[in-house]
């Protein structure tokens, strides 16, 4: 049993967890065919049920697991992983339909939606639910009354409440100015642009995966390995210090993870050209600036004129750059934990003395 | 899949009313489940339960007033109304009619009255209006006046009117009286005799069961409009909770289950229903701290808004109860509220919130035991702490313990001081739980040997007063030992620390003692402690040289254990390895292996000695050359008890609750526990001493340690200051840091020689009347320099040496306590001839030198009669409080021999001045006046 657990513990590395939630993703995009059996969905949620009703054996497990403040995270992770699969389900019944020349399920449905009574009899009986759910949950989960705020004593460890978990967890690899400024702003603006730069029209009204294959990869990517993943291993794993705690492990405040990441500048001074830093601030974050300015100036041109060159002429010059900045923007969260974690690289640029670091 | 043009269902119409019903019928359940959930709280529960226990005690009240009425007068009353109803009876007719008369004039008054008033009404409105055209445009005012100046007539006539009828009505009752006053005078007397029991009669009615207040008013979704069972809160605008940004009233809804906290009657109900188990100091209206303005979690904490068992965080006392409260209420650690309660046995720890700066807060008997020890033990010496600065060092000074001490004896001591001496003070420094392993005890055995090097090669000549001092009898000298007072301060057999408390620890035990020092120390030091070390607080007893030498000699005699063996040996090499160790924390490595390579073992081992007794604050106890100026080295603890738990780092110990209180028991337990399991460099080590503590006095340090707090309460709440509060506040910390409170009992509190003593007549006298008793100068004199005044005691006032200043807060401190006026007061000199015959007369027929000593102790009296010298009196007593004395010598000091001679004051038993008890006193007290000559401390050049 205890073996169980530990094995368990290892996968709660934020590194391990990371790349097999990437893994996970190829995966169900290479082999959706069979990720989208009914066997493979139901026996998903069979499995995480088991691994639940397994770790409430678990002193620690519960103690994270059954906090009030959790519980609904919980749901969380049979909700998007449920949906995940009914959609790629779906996806998949159409393009095999398509494949063979029929019709989309969709299709033939009719247009016409019947109001009354059942669009208002259905919302009525949603209504009715959902009242009685926040009911027994609201008495079920009961939110104790706690000490008076005191400044002097944050709690440990301080967590964002659940939905900006995912920000939260950026802060560890970039600056508040960028972590909790810049990457949310553009992740709202890049909402509201989808639909000025998202000109294909298919898959409008019905599930398809073939024919808007890089957006569903890309939103994918973006909304569960990103954002809904990083909330679970926000909640779940984040203890003390903000350090990372395996679902079994007792959040202990002494333990201690090794800080020992360096900047860019000093990999390419100390370490590669065996000098001391440079005093002239910019000479010293020369390599680094040059790197971020390329990443986002450079790199889409580049982009453009070669992997991308397809979507750069079916785009049009504007929207191209638009959707390759919003992208790459996107994608540098996963290259900055990728080079903190294998190059223990802490900042790309870094200039304390303005309180401006990348 | 119905056809487009066809009207047809999404979905199964009969399935959706099946689902449509079973939602509904699933929110309707879960709707009650939640008007329930709001409905059923704990509190109401004991507020049913408690209706029954009271209407239990109110029977059992009533049956004791039923008990107390004079049943014989009840009846007697009976009887009279009913022959005064018999003679009302017989008058029947003419009482109908002036009844009848009676109504119609009370008719025509009300309408009178009402008249009255409206009229005033009306004038009050009219003179106004006229009142404002008169500021403004006076020259129309004129015109309107006649007008106002009729109402204001009517107004008057109606008023008489009233009066008239008024008059009317009374005589109308009066007549009425005369006819039925019998009858109502019996009545009113019947009403007196019976209101209690008519008051718990009704009290009992309205306690039983009824539909509307019991059901109705507190069904569910009912309970909002005047439910019976109600939170029940104190608000106490001057004691305060600290919600961190501000402070706010304390609301305290404790009462809600507590229901009869502040109620006689409770005492044997199981809680939450019990009284308070002291209403006389707390929570009663009439104690110092009445509930409504106290409340009740200022001293028991805890969150005391909530009105949840678990939630209020209750502490429990013990395992049995934290067992018991696990199954009964779910409880668990609280961990949601910073301060949950103290456990009962140190809730006095919260009377320092508003009782400052002081060691002795009356009727807390475990805090001031707690705070005796603290300071016994030493605490403020490395840990600063409020109120408890500027005190000596607790241990002796090593400055010139080369003329004290061997070697070899300290080095034993400082092994292990509880194997040389059981009950000592001195805590263990090494072979501690972070230290017990062989490579440990080699390093412990360095340090010691290094440390003992430094002191003595830093120790100051002595030169013994009496060079080659006599020897003397142990025999006699255990007598002395026993009788003059030597235990009121120090413990001579195996009595542990616990049992002889704070007040005969004050001295250092004197256990082994003969193995410690030698004869001619013991002479030296007996003879004269300032002698030896100027700023000891030993007195001088005044003994002779010949009693001198018979203390030493049995002192000599106290052996004991010879303490703990060391338990490893070293090479000379290892002393320059630890220094090493020691000087490479403050030096770069290579200076200290040169600073180490350059000094020969003995310097080394003098070097570590400095810098072992610098990491471990033995300084902070003791004074040692050197130290003079090095601040202690443990950190303060004035505030420890606000402590938050999240600063407190419980390391590996997971085997105790994670509780603030825990955490601070554990470290007494064994300071060194937070170690375990940790892998740590010799210098990272925790270095408290172990005291080796028993449960008892874990928990009365924790108690001390919680009392430290933050301050939070306002000026209000506190006692209020005063020049009186000031002297008793400094004067009890100064009976108890000179340990007064060893031999004397002073406002109820110590007096610990007595329990030492078969013949309490023996002991030391009580000093609580002190201040309304005795002179302020002949007391000052007295201080300085102590003469006998009962003879026939053995135990004998030492010579403290003290400074004015001490002796002022005492003097000042003893009439705070009787609340005297000040130091002077009238009393007009008497002289014999003065004094009437009479006093002399009484003197002689109450037989006061029966017992009292005049010039000489009388003969053939038992000890426990003797009196002191009355020849003293006149330079000695307050001529008042001589009075108050014969009055009722009981009431001054319990337990005296002294006779209440005037039992029927103001008269009495005996002929002088007519039977005029107070004249009689007066005589007897002047005469004693004039007499002179007896010993006195004011001739003695003071």
């Amino acid at each position: 049993m205890d073996a169980i657990k530990s094995f368990i513990n290892i996968f709660a590395d934020p590194r391990l967890f990371f790349l097999l939630s990437v893994v996970a993703l190829a995966l169900i995009v290479w082999k959706r065919e069979i990720f989208a059996r009914n066997a493979v969905g139901y026996g998903l949620m069979a499995v995480l049920a088991v691994f639940f009703a397994f770790g409430l054996f678990d002193e620690n497990f519960v103690l994270i697991i059954a906090k009030p403040d959790n519980v609904p995270i919980v749901a969380l992770i049979f909700l998007v992983i449920f949906f995940t699969w009914y959609s790629m389900r779906e996806a998949v019944r159409n393009d095999e339909r398509m494949a063979a020349g029929d019709d989309v399920i969709e299709k033939q449905e009719s247009d016409r939606v019947w109001v009354w009574p059942d669009l208002v009899y259905t919302e009525l009986i949603s209504l009715i639910l959902c009242t009685a759910i926040l009911v027994v949950w609201s008495i079920g989960l009961e939110a104790p009354i706690e000490q008076p705020a005191n400044p002097a004593a944050t709690p440990n460890p301080s967590k964002a409440p659940w939905y900006f978990l995912g920000l939260q967890e950026m802060l560890v690899y970039f600056d508040p100015w960028l972590a909790g400024v810049v990457l949310p702003s553009l992740i709202i603006v890049g909402l509201m642009a989808i639909p000025y730069i998202d000109t294909n029209p298919k898959g409008n009204g019905y599930y398809t995966f073939n024919e808007r294959k890089a957006e569903i990869v890309i939103f994918l990517f973006g909304f569960v390995v990103l954002w809904s993943s990083l909330i679970v291993l926000g909640t779940f794993l984040r203890g003390p210090n903000w350090n990372f705690f395996g679902p079994f492990e007792y959040w202990d405040v002494h333990k201690l993870e090794a800080l020992t990441n360096v900047q860019l500048s000093d990999y390419v001074w100390v370490r590669g050209l065996g000098q001391s830093l440079p005093d002239n601030i910019l000479l010293r974050e020369s390599v680094g600036i040059l790197l971020t300015l390329g990443y986002v100036f450079a790199l889409p041109v580049i982009l453009a004129r070669t992997v991308f060159r397809n979507y750069y002429e079916k785009l049009g010059a504007t929207r191209f750059y638009v959707t390759v900045v919003l992208f790459l923007m996107m994608l540098s969260l996963p290259v900055k934990m990728l080079t903190r974690w294998v190059f223990n690289l802490k900042y790309v640029v870094s200039i304390p003395e303005y309180f401006f670091n990348i | 899949m119905a056809d487009k043009k066809s009207v047809g269902h999404a979905y199964n119409v009969d399935f959706l009313n099946v689902v449509f019903a079973a939602s509904c019928l699933f929110l309707f359940l879960t709707s009650i489940w939640m008007i329930w959930d709001d409905y059923d709280r704990e509190w109401k529960g004991y507020q049913r339960q408690f209706v029954l226990l009271e209407s239990e005690v109110t029977r059992l009240n009533l049956d004791a007033a039923q008990e107390a009425v004079d049943e014989g007068r009840l009846e007697e009353l009976r009887a009279q109304r009913a022959e005064a109803e018999q003679t009302l009876l017989l008058n029947r007719q003419r009482v109908d009619e002036l009844q009848s008369q009676l109504e119609d004039v009370e008719a025509e008054l009300y309408l009178a009255n009402q008249n009255f008033n409206f009229q005033k009404a009306d004038y009050d409105v009219e003179r106004y209006a006229f009142e404002e055209v008169q500021a403004e445009h006076p020259e129309e005012a004129e015109g309107l006046r006649p007008e106002i100046d009729a109402m204001y007539e009517r107004w008057v006539e109606l008023g008489l009117e009233v009066e008239r009828l008024t008059a009317d009505r009374d005589g109308l009752r009066e007549q009425i009286r005369e006819f039925t006053g019998g009858v109502s005078d019996a009545d009113a007397e019947i009403r007196e005799i019976t209101a209690e029991t008519t008051r718990l009669e009704a009290l009992l009615v309205d306690l039983e069961v009824d539909f509307v207040n019991d059901y109705l008013l507190n069904a569910p979704l009912l309970d909002f409009m005047a439910p019976t069972l109600t939170v029940q809160q104190t608000i106490t605008p001057n004691v305060v909770d600290d919600v961190n940004f501000t402070r706010v009233p304390k609301m305290d809804r404790c009462q809600t289950c507590h229901l009869a906290i502040d109620r006689e009657g409770f005492e044997d109900y199981p809680q939450p229903f019990r009284t308070h188990s002291n209403l006389e100091t707390y929570v009663g209206s009439a104690s110092p701290h009445p509930i409504g303005s106290t409340g009740c979690s200022v001293c028991h904490d805890g969150m005391a808004q909530s009105v949840g068992f678990v939630h209020s965080s209750h502490t429990p006392t013990g395992d049995e109860q934290t067992h018991r409260w696990e199954e009964e209420y779910d409880w668990a650690v609280p961990h949601l509220w910073d301060y949950p309660m103290l456990p009962t046995e140190m809730t006095e720890a919260s009377c320092a919130r508003c009782h400052k700066d002081t060691v002795y807060v009356p009727e807390a008997a475990n805090l001031n035991v707690a705070y005796g020890l603290y300071e016994r033990a030493g605490c403020y010496a490395c840990h600063r702490t409020r109120g408890f600065d500027g005190l000596r060092k607790p241990g002796p000074s090593l400055t010139r313990i080369g003329a004290k001490l061997t070697p070899e004896w300290v080095a034993d001591w400082i092994r292990d001081p509880r194997a040389v001496k059981p009950s000592t003070w001195m805590p263990r420094v090494w072979y501690n739980s972070n230290t017990d392993s062989p490579e440990d005890a080699r390093r412990s055995e360095v340090e010691i040997d290094s440390v003992v090097a430094y002191l003595f090669a830093n120790s100051e000549d002595h030169e013994f007063a009496v060079r080659r001092p006599p020897r003397g009898d142990p025999a006699r000298g255990e007598e002395i030992v026993a009788s003059v007072g030597c235990l009121a301060c120090h413990i001579v057999g195996d009595e542990s620390r616990l049992e002889a408390g704070p007040r005969r620890t004050f001295g250092q035990p004197l256990q082994s003692i003969g193995d410690k020092v030698s004869y001619e120390w013991l002479f030296d030091w007996v003879r004269d402690p300032r002698h030896f070390s100027s700023e000891t607080f030993m007195p001088d007893l005044r003994l002779t040289d010949r009693e001198v030498a018979d203390v030493a000699a049995y002192l000599e005699g106290l052996t004991g254990s010879a303490g703990r063996p060391a338990e490893a040996t070293y090479e000379d090499g290892e002393v320059g390895d630890v220094l090493l160790d020691y000087v490479r924390s403050v030096l770069p490595t290579a200076e200290a292996e040169e600073l180490v390579a350059g000094m020969s073992v003995e310097e080394r081992q003098l070097d570590l000695g400095r810098r072992v007794i610098g990491r471990y604050g033995c300084y902070g106890c003791h004074d040692i050359a050197g130290f003079e100026e090095t601040q202690p080295i443990g950190i303060e603890l004035s505030e420890q008890g606000s402590k938050l738990l999240a600063l407190l780092d419980f390391a590996f110990v997971h085997d105790i609750p994670h509780t603030k209180i825990e955490w601070f028991k554990q470290k007494m337990r064994d300071p060194r526990a937070f170690d375990r399991s940790r892998v740590l460099q010799p210098l990272e080590k925790l270095r408290m001493p172990d005291f080796g503590m028993s449960e008892e006095e874990v928990t009365l340090f924790a108690t001390a340690i919680m009392s430290f707090q933050t301050d939070v309460q306002p000026l209000a709440a506190q006692v209020p200051r005063s020049a009186r509060h000031d002297a008793l506040r400094e004067g009890r910390n100064l009976v108890r840091r000179r340990n007064c409170v060893g031999c004397h009992e002073i406002e109820a509190d110590g007096g610990d020689y007595v329990d030492l003593l078969d013949d309490p007549s023996l002991a030391p006298p009580m000093l609580t009347p002190e201040g309304a008793k005795v002179r302020p100068e002949w007391l000052y004199a007295f201080f300085r320099e102590p003469i006998t005044i009962r003879p026939w005691l053995d135990v004998r006032m030492p010579s403290f040496g003290l400074e004015d200043q001490h002796w002022n807060v005492a003097l000042d401190y003893f009439a705070a306590i009787s609340d005297v006026v000040g130091p002077f007061r009238t009393h007009d000199p008497v002289t014999l001839a003065q004094v009437p015959p009479e006093g002399r007369e009484l003197f002689d027929l109450l037989r006061c030198q029966q017992c009292h000593v005049l010039d000489t102790i009388p003969a053939d009296q038992p000890t426990d009669n003797l009196a002191p010298d009355l020849r003293m009196a006149s330079e000695r007593l307050q001529p008042d409080w001589i009075l108050d004395w014969l009055r009722e010598p009981l009431a001054i000091q319990p337990g005296t021999r002294m006779p209440m001679l005037w039992t029927e004051l103001p008269g009495s038993f005996y002929p002088q001045f007519g039977q005029d008890g107070e004249r009689q006193m007066e005589a007897i007290r002047d005469y004693l006046l004039t007499f002179r000559g007896g010993p006195s401390p004011l001739r003695a050049g003071n």
